[in-house]
């Protein structure tokens, strides 16, 4: 039977005070990493032969090119992006891409397809995030591409984004950690009980004595057939 | 199961949790995957070792406040 001293009550109220405290913490960081944009809108317009550029609505891209200075997004709200490049790149274009990139694999990929390819630009590619939005937060990578028709990547360019879930925390993901890291804190606190079962298994178990009696309720089994039992005597006269 | 081991099976779950928690609220990037793995790698080793080490102690403050004959208690 399980006995619970006060001693073991309060070591449990305390772990719970604390799973609460972290939980209480970690919640609140989504609601302060939500931030306003730090990338200033570009007006800049690109010149005749310059290198191609994008823009998130209205930031450049250019200005995110690391997680310090990644673009503040709300996965629930559409984005668009304007790719733009010129004839004098001297570059045909059939496809706008743009992927966001979890653990080195594209978890999202949109494409624009041009027939027939262009040679300048610009070009919009909308994105609504919502479906990630609902499994996923922070910060990715995220890389604009330009493709060739024989599908060579004729220039590409990779940025950050600072997404934050719906409402700020209705992400799956975030929420189904959370939940493990609390249920993982309460298993470390209670690993303490675990160690009389390993004495107990360490110690070799003492000799089974020979006269031990079955416990209430059993039946001994039958004996079997003796195979010495000798054969029925036949018929001899 | 002896405590330090059950207590760094939670603490090599803990880490790993940690480190795709922590990049969810926006402080690690997991977005290329060797350092992802990196991340996750250490995560994992430094939690089972802090683990071991709190599983270790609250097994011994436990046998310290309970008869072993009471293992069954544990179960």
């Amino acid at each position: 039977m399980r006995t619970h001293t006060p001693h073991a009550k309060r070591a449990g109220i305390s772990a719970a005070i604390f799973a609460v405290i972290v939980t209480a913490l970690l919640l609140n960081v989504p609601a302060a990493a939500r931030a306003t944009p730090t990338v200033s809108p570009s007006t800049a317009t690109p010149a005749a032969g310059s290198t191609p550029y994008v823009t998130w609505n209205g930031n450049d891209i250019a200005n995110a090119g690391t997680a310090s200075s990644a673009l503040s997004i709300d996965l629930s709200q559409s984005a668009t992006l304007n790719y733009s490049w010129s004839a004098a790149a001297g570059i045909r274009i059939h496809d706008v891409r743009l992927e966001m990139f979890y653990f080195g694999f594209a978890v999202t990929t949109r494409d624009v397809f041009l027939n027939p390819s262009q040679t300048s630009g610009p070009v919009s590619l909308g994105w609504t995030p919502v479906s990630v939005g609902y499994v996923l937060e922070g910060v990715y990578r995220l890389t604009a591409s330009l493709i060739a028709p024989n599908g060579s990547t004729m220039w590409s360019e990779n940025f950050y984004v600072r997404g934050t879930a719906p409402l700020g925390f209705v992400a799956l993901l975030p929420i189904v950690l959370l939940l493990l890291v609390v249920y993982e804190l309460y298993g470390l606190f209670r690993s303490g009980r675990y160690a009389a079962l390993g004495r107990t298994s360490a110690t070799p178990p003492p000799a089974s004595p020979s006269t031990e009696t079955p416990p209430e309720g059993t039946t001994t089994p039958a004996e079997p057939p003796s195979q010495e039992t000798p054969p029925p005597a036949g018929g001899s006269p | 199961m002896s405590a330090a081991s059950h207590g760094a099976g939670c603490g090599v779950v803990l880490g790993i949790v940690l480190v795709i928690f922590l990049q969810q609220v926006g402080y690690l990037i997991l977005s290329d995957l060797m350092p992802a793995i990196e991340y996750l790698v250490v995560g994992a080793v430094v939690g089972g070792i802090l683990g071991a080490l709190i599983g270790w102690v609250l097994g011994r403050s436990y046998l310290s406040r309970h008869a072993v004959n009471e293992a069954t208690a544990a179960k």
